[in-house]
């Protein structure tokens, strides 16, 4: 294991080299932004779910509309949602953290009543959606998606640490 | 389940383990993870030549044939925009991400399974 890390220092080494004055300098003067590092990851799981969910909506409204029009529709916009978000949280910048912070809460509103509602009225919804039944279909990440994406917007708030980097 | 169903399932686990593993030892995009995307997407494209080849030929699918190959498409789209975006911010990070293709892409050809035969299993 040992071995195999020496011999690819070797050829990362350029690459880390190009870091240390790029990226070393900057996280040594203000902290990783918000949509760089582990922001990467966040913002990856929600393009997933926005190209994957406006896919399904884009599908399910032009084939058939009329089989069940309120899970359609809700899918719809939970596509919207996530475009939204995703597009939000890969900006930097206040105005795009608040649009992101919104969407978010939207976006949690949306999985926790679409859950509760197709629990309460499952004949409305004889198609599913990216949100039914807490989005049961896609693993339950839907739920815990915002939660997520929550946390890093809080811990990341445009007044505090990433300001320094959006005034500039 | 079909053949080519175990051999996706196992191209997306080994990428999966592939970028984990560079996760945690590479502070940068390791050569390893971006190969095992290709693999992925070589596989993908290999899918969607035995897929064409045989509806071309005649063969029906229990699904709707535009859903398969919205799928297939979105599919394909996917390894690619994904290393694109890990390449962004060149960290430790960007391993993690690409992992998200794995997974993803197996849950792909899972549906993909289930609309050309009925069931994936």
């Amino acid at each position: 294991m040992s071995e195999n890390l020496n011999s690819t220092t070797a050829d990362g080494g350029r690459v880390k080299a190009a870091s240390t004055d790029g990226g070393r300098a900057k996280a040594a003067s203000m902290p990783t932004p918000r949509n760089r590092g582990v922001g990467m990851l966040i913002i990856t799981a929600y393009g997933i779910f926005a190209v994957s969910s406006f896919a399904r909506a884009l599908y399910q409204i032009l084939t058939d509309f009329d089989a069940s029009p309120v899970a359609y529709a809700l899918s719809g916009f939970a596509a919207a949602v996530y475009i939204v978000a995703t597009l939000a949280l890969a900006r930097i910048g206040a105005r795009a953290w608040l649009i992101a912070l919104i969407a978010v809460l939207v976006e949690l509103t949306g999985v926790l009543s679409v859950g509760l509602w197709t629990y309460l009225q499952p004949e409305l919804f004889n198609e599913a959606t990216v949100w039914s039944h807490f989005g049961e279909g896609y693993a339950f990440v839907p739920l815990v998606l915002p939660f997520i994406g929550l946390f890093w917007l809080l811990r990341h708030r445009p007044g505090r640490s990433a300001a320094r980097g959006t005034q500039a | 389940m079909t053949v080519m169903f175990l051999i996706g399932t196992l191209v997306c686990a080994l990428s999966v383990v592939v970028c984990w593993i560079m996760t945690a030892v590479r502070d940068h995009p390791a050569d390893s993870s971006i190969i095992s995307l290709a693999l992925i997407e070589l596989y993908l494209i290999v899918y969607a030549v035995y897929a064409g080849i045989r509806q071309a030929a005649g063969a029906s699918i229990a699904g709707e044939a535009w859903e398969f190959w919205g799928y297939i498409v979105t599919a394909l789209m996917l390894p690619v925009g994904v290393f694109i975006w890990a390449m962004i911010d060149k960290t430790r990070w960007s391993n993690l991400v690409m992992s998200f293709v794995g997974l993803v892409v197996f849950v792909m050809i899972y549906r993909l399974e289930e609309i050309w035969w009925g069931s994936a299993l």
